[in-house]
Parts: structure tokens; sequence; C-alpha cells
């Protein structure tokens, strides 16, 4: 997990795939790249100034105890506990945060066969379900490539998608 | 064909004819290979042999003492990851560039490659296959792309709206356009640099694995090779996921559908050698 330092200057903190970030420093920008089928997850608590960036590649984490074990950020059901235990410990609010999700990208199959991206989004809605959270905004599925940043001045959360100019508010 | 060789005249930036990677990889291919048949096949071309020892001594490759002998290099990285970067030297000759007609930025085609390869290297152990054929059979299934992203530049509206309104696929778009298709024209263009017949086919119709045997197998590795590339984000340009799913490609490989997240851990667990083949762009 990365933990960026105060500097006054706005800067720009990469979360990998299969990793994710939370800071209460409102210089920092969390950025992820290149989400495919993966799930971006940004929550913000705009008392606490508090935020967080997930991003996640799999559904779920009996795919491979181990792994999740080793890196709980890369299934839904080990990932999102592992971001809101860390934003709690700068003091985050569970029922003040806002989330928006962004990824989840499909190839077009009939099949079923290769739904990776809806999986994530399916186990992602149950797990939020069982646990009274809601998603303030998403931007999920599609065939697009997305980057996503959360700015931790101001809450706001901007995408990215690849082959398109520009940056739009979600 | 025609047509296709319209196209490839008409591509400006078009690299020369690899010359060694279709031999090294038919050298490879037998056991009892002697490394010095290896290390002269190298040697012909002067900016290939800098490149592969700029590699060997990289970060990721190099052991404790760096060497500036292309034998010592072969020996001690072996057959198997010579060739990768001789592959990946070679190819990224001709994928490093952006590709407009893709939307596709410089690099991204690139990173798209080299990641495929690796996904591709992980299947084929999984599956029993070659994975030197594989590795590069995947590395360069795009290469029909910059063949054709100067025709698609002036149509690039055409193609976003194929496939953004009608949802038709990128490869049914293509063809809907220009008649022809980067997975044919890719195919097309190794077989005349003289690859190998099971790589060249794969190519062709790695969007099509039922239509490549006899060699289904490896087809159907460099399509989920390819897929696995865009569900880890290392796919780019607008509508990046605009490919049918092909379940033959299971059945072909004879494996079930989830197989398929352990074979994005595992190369997502390689993405340190994503990137250090990424670098050995020239």
């Amino acid at each position: 997990m990365a933990v960026p330092v105060l500097t006054g200057f706005s800067q720009k903190v990469v979360v990998g795939v299969a990793d994710f970030a939370v800071s209460n420093n409102p210089d920092v920008i969390l950025t992820t790249y290149s989400l495919g089928s993966c799930l971006g997850v940004t929550l913000y608590d705009p008392v606490a100034r508090v935020g967080g960036l997930l991003h996640l590649m799999l559904p779920d984490s009996e795919i491979d105890r181990a792994k999740a074990a080793e890196n709980p950020a890369m299934f839904v059901d080990t990932g999102i506990p592992a971001l809101f235990r860390a934003a709690y410990e700068l003091h985050a609010d569970k029922y003040r945060v806002e989330v928006c999700v962004a990824g989840g990208a499909q190839i077009m199959d009939n099949s079923h066969f290769f739904n990776i991206g809806r999986r994530n989004w399916e186990a992602l809605n149950v797990l939020f379900a069982q646990h009274g959270l809601k998603v303030r905004a998403s931007d999920v599925g599609g065939l697009v490539n997305r980057t996503m940043n959360l700015n931790l001045e101001t809450g706001e959360v901007t995408l990215k998608i690849s082959g398109k100019p520009g940056e739009t508010p979600l | 064909m025609k047509e296709l060789d319209d196209y490839i005249n008409q591509t400006q930036n078009l690299p020369p004819a690899p010359r060694v990677l279709p031999e090294l990889l038919a050298l490879l291919n037998h056991p009892d290979s002697d490394s010095r048949r290896v290390v002269n096949l190298i040697q012909v071309d002067p900016s290939l042999t800098a490149q592969v020892l700029r590699a060997s001594n990289s970060v990721f490759y190099a052991g404790a003492t760096p060497t500036l002998d292309l034998r010592e290099a072969v020996s001690r990285l072996g057959f198997s990851t010579i060739g990768q970067i001789v592959a990946a030297a070679t190819g990224s000759r001709a994928l490093g560039r952006s590709q407009k007609g893709y939307g596709l930025d410089e690099g991204e085609l690139w990173q798209h490659s080299v990641t495929s390869a690796v996904a591709a290297q992980v299947i084929a152990r999984d599956c029993g296959l070659d994975q030197s054929l594989a590795f590069t059979a995947a590395l360069l299934h795009d290469l029909g792309k910059i063949v054709l992203s100067g025709a698609l530049e002036q149509r690039y509206e055409d193609l976003v709206s194929s496939v953004e309104q009608q949802q038709q696929s990128l490869v049914e778009a293509e063809q809907r356009l220009l008649g022809v298709n980067h997975a044919e024209v890719g195919g097309r263009l190794l077989a005349r640099w003289k690859f190998p017949a099971p790589l060249v086919t794969a190519v062709w119709f790695h969007h099509q694995p039922k239509s490549a045997a006899p060699h289904g197998r490896l087809a159907s590795c460099v399509y989920l090779a390819n897929m696995i590339a865009y569900f880890l984000g290392r796919g780019y340009g607008r509508s990046a996921f605009a490919l049918r799913g092909r379940e033959e490609a299971l059945t072909l490989l004879d494996v079930s559908a989830d197989r398929i997240p352990h074979y994005m851990i595992e190369t997502h667990a390689r993405f340190t050698e994503v990137e250090a083949l990424f670098s050995i762009r020239s």
C-alpha cells in the first residue's frame, strides 16, 4: 500500500492492479490506470476528508485462498473490507463515505464463459447489499478501458476513457 | 491477393522482414541445437545483437556481473529467454509506434503485445503447448494492425460507429470497411516473412480459433492470451473489448472457464517480466 507524504504540492499516487491506497493528504490525487475487466473502487469521507482507491481484479477469494492472504486487494470479498478498514484507521465513517465504481468491461460474449467483468460487479453489489452500503455513482461494463482518479481535496472522481480525449467527472 | 498487397505497399514505417527470428524459432525448436549456431545467427544483425546484450544486462535479467559477450549471455540466460528477448527486440520495431487508425498511442500496442505474450506462455505451459512459439505468436498477433492503421485513420469515425452503434466486433468492422481484417493481414505478412506455419496460422485465426486447424490449440492459446491482456487493462484504443467470445477456444485447449482467473493471476504475477520486455524497444 502506498503511503503519500504531505508536500504542499499536488501529487499523483498511482495504484497498481490488485492494490489499494488510502490517504488524508489533500495534496494527493489517487490514480489507477488500465481498468479492463477489473473494478476501480473509490471511497471518500467529505467530513474527515479521507479517501481511498482500490483496483481489484477478480470476484471471489475462493479462486486462490493463498493469493488472497498475501494480496487481499486482488479480490472483491477481501479487497473491499481491506479498503474500508484502512480508511477507518484514518477516521473515515462507514455511513459518511461516498463510493464510486468504474471498470468491469465485457467482451462481446453470449457464452458467459468470459464474463469476469460482470461477475466482479455482481460480487461487489452482493457484498454492498449485505453491509448496507450504497454506490453513489458508477460507470461499469461496456467495451472500454478506463483510468480513474480521486482528488482528495475535493472528493471529485474523474474518468479517462482510452481512445477518447479528456477526463469526465463521475 | 491484391487488396492486401496494396495495403502493405502503402504502409509507411513497415519494418524490413526480420531475418533472424524465424530461423531462430526453428533452431530453438530442436533440443539438440548448438548454442554456437544461435550466437552466429543473432550476430548477423548488429543492432539486434546490441539490443540482446543491453536487455541481458538489464536489472530483470542480469546476474551479478554484466556481460559484453553474446555467447556468455546465451549460455547464462538459456535458449528460451534469449529467444524471448530476440522476439521482443524484433517485435518492438514494428509494434512500438502509435497506430492512429485504432486510436492507439505510442507504446500502447507494444504494452498489449508483451502482456499477451507472457499470458500465452502461462497458458501454453498449463496446456502442454510449445512455450516459445506461443510467446512469439501472441507477441506478434496484432502485427496486421500496423498495416491497416493508415487506411482506418481516414475512416476512424466509421470504425467507431460500426462498433458502438452497430455492435460489430473490431474484426467485423474492419472486414466491412476494408474487405480485410488485421488477423488475416498479420498472418499473411508473417507467412511472407517465412515464420513457421503454426505461428502464421495462430495469428491469422486468433479471433476464430475453430478455423485454425491443425493449429487450433495454438490459435486458442493466442485468443485467450489476447483476451487476458484486455482483462488486465493492457488493451487500449476506443472500444478495446470489441471482440467475440469463442467458447471453442476452451474446448480446443481442453480447459474449463474456471482456469481463466488463474491465468490472470499468473500473468499479473509476471508483470515485472512484462515491464522488462516492454523496455526492450528500439
